[in-house]
């Protein structure tokens, strides 16, 4: 296990202000906004769980309890939600079948899968969508996209992945931010995580 | 590649420009000890950006002195050889080598003499860059190649033909020792070599207008390209390019490769967006309030 102070990039003398203003930049690094449908997910969730729990190791050790022992978080910090299972789609089982294809990188089969299903709905035009969005090619994710929400005007899950794509997708920007507002929210939440942890 | 991937200078701490000179002059000083005296004259800011990429992530940058290609009598500071400066500069010389050959072929016989010239004088270095690396120079290949084809059927679509270029600078990465920032590094690679395609494609424009030559923007857009949709999916591509370095540990280069793609990419995105770009490289002015 790395040592946690290492991990929050801090020196072991850092004062709690200063930790706690290194956590909360890291955790506005790997926020999970920012690495929303990126096939890297997986490896910024990790990153935000070795921040929180070094975090919540230090702050173990400093209140005098703990003694450095690793215990699993009991959801102090920020943290990654499963958030593709809130949409189960249609139903229909090859679209289900594509779903569970992209989830795994097999993008060439999802395409073949999907070229097969002979009426096109929105439905179709959204995990089309994805596809590109997964391969990077996010020019043809957004026409698909679009087209999924004309289909379909009424469904959140194209609604919100046509917004993404017209925002330009979302990173952290460590020069001040240009433009993003979202960011503001989160900051807030942030903060206010920051604060809950400092009183428990 | 280019030149399109440059730091903002201003912005950068001394230290850190230092430290971009220094690797600037280690890839020349490294390809001039691999592949003789004309290599190195075909570096570029691309090329630099690449081997800052490759570069395991030392706390410590290295450093030695050696005599400036340029300029015999002096001598500078550079940073010592490693094998991702090996790795960029044989690449470097491979991707230079099939593009002159790309525009060999695409020149009339008269215009074509200068890029056979360039090839020829090249041809030794690519011979022995082609061995040592032998899987991306058959990649490059087969990406030009398909590229090709793609512009022979007038390709519509911008990403089939970004994805040839992307896929092809992905495969400049080198192993690591994490896998993690292995797929980082190749999702960081494929869309900066997306956007430097774009942004080539954006800067070509209407040169390849008046000439009548295959442009994926041209064919996309049919007829004058979309300011704001371009400007939203080369966002996206600069976006997925952060989220992902933020993802992999560069040590003491992270400064300068935060600057790169942060200030440097951006701008010069806007450059090329507003049509300013010739001009700014003509006059070789490079203020951030451009």
């Amino acid at each position: 296990m790395r040592d946690p102070y290492s991990v929050l990039g801090v020196s072991s003398n850092a004062t709690d202000q200063e930790i706690k203003r290194a956590y909360r930049e890291l955790a506005r690094k790997y926020h999970p906004d920012n690495y929303a449908n990126n096939p890297l997910a997986d490896l910024a969730e990790e990153k935000m769980k070795e921040i929180n729990e070094a975090y919540e190791t230090i702050q173990k050790q400093r209140s005098g309890g703990g003694g450095g022992s690793y215990q699993q978080s009991s959801g102090g910090g920020y943290g990654y939600q499963q958030s593709g299972q809130q949409y189960g789609g249609s139903g229909n089982p090859t679209y289900s079948r594509v779903r569970n294809m992209i989830q795994m990188g097999d993008l060439n089969g999802a395409e073949q899968l999907l070229r097969e299903v002979p009426q096109k709905n929105g439905e179709w035009y959204f995990l089309m969508g994805s596809i590109a969005y997964r391969r990077g090619w996010l020019d043809e994710a957004m026409q698909n996209y679009n087209l999924a929400v004309q289909m379909d005007p009424n469904n959140l899950e194209y609604r919100q992945a046509l917004a993404m794509m017209q925002r330009g997708g979302q990173a952290y920007r460590p020069y001040g931010g240009g433009g993003m507002d979202s960011l503001d929210c989160c900051t807030t939440m942030l903060c206010l995580n920051c604060l809950c942890n400092g009183c428990g | 590649m280019f030149g399109y991937v440059r730091p903002v200078r201003e912005e950068l701490k001394c230290k850190d420009f230092d430290r971009y000179r220094a690797t600037y002059c280690g890839l020349c000083g490294t390809l001039r000890q691999r592949y003789g005296w004309i290599a190195p004259m075909f570096l570029n800011f691309d090329f630099t950006f690449l081997a800052l990429l490759l570069c395991k992530g030392e706390t410590q940058f290295p450093v030695c002195r050696g005599r400036c290609h340029a300029n015999p009598f002096l001598k500078k500071t550079m940073c010592a050889s490693n094998e991702a400066l090996v790795a960029a500069a044989d690449e470097s010389v491979i991707l230079t080598y099939w593009q002159l050959k790309d525009k060999v072929q695409d020149s009339s016989v008269w215009k074509g003499i200068p890029y056979r010239v360039l090839c020829l004088l090249l041809y030794t270095a690519y011979r022995k860059a082609a061995r040592q690396r032998q899987a991306f120079d058959l990649l490059v290949q087969k990406q030009l190649q398909s590229l090709a084809q793609l512009e022979g059927e007038n390709c519509q679509s911008l990403d089939r033909a970004a994805d040839t270029f992307a896929v092809l600078l992905q495969g400049a990465a080198i192993p690591r020792e994490d896998v993690g920032e292995e797929r980082a590094m190749k999702e960081l690679l494929y869309h900066l070599g997306r956007w430097i395609y774009l942004i080539d494609a954006l800067d070509d424009f209407k040169q390849d207008q008046k000439e009548g030559n295959y442009n994926p923007i041209q064919q996309r857009f049919s007829g004058e390209p979309h300011q704001e949709q371009m400007a939203v999916t080369l966002n996206h591509s600069l976006n997925l390019m952060c989220s992902a370095a933020q993802l992999i540990d560069f040590g003491c280069r992270w400064a300068i490769i935060e600057n790169i793609l942060y200030l440097g990419l951006p701008l010069v995105q806007k450059a090329v967006l507003d049509g300013t770009y010739q001009q700014v490289k003509k006059q070789k002015i490079w203020r951030s309030n451009l």
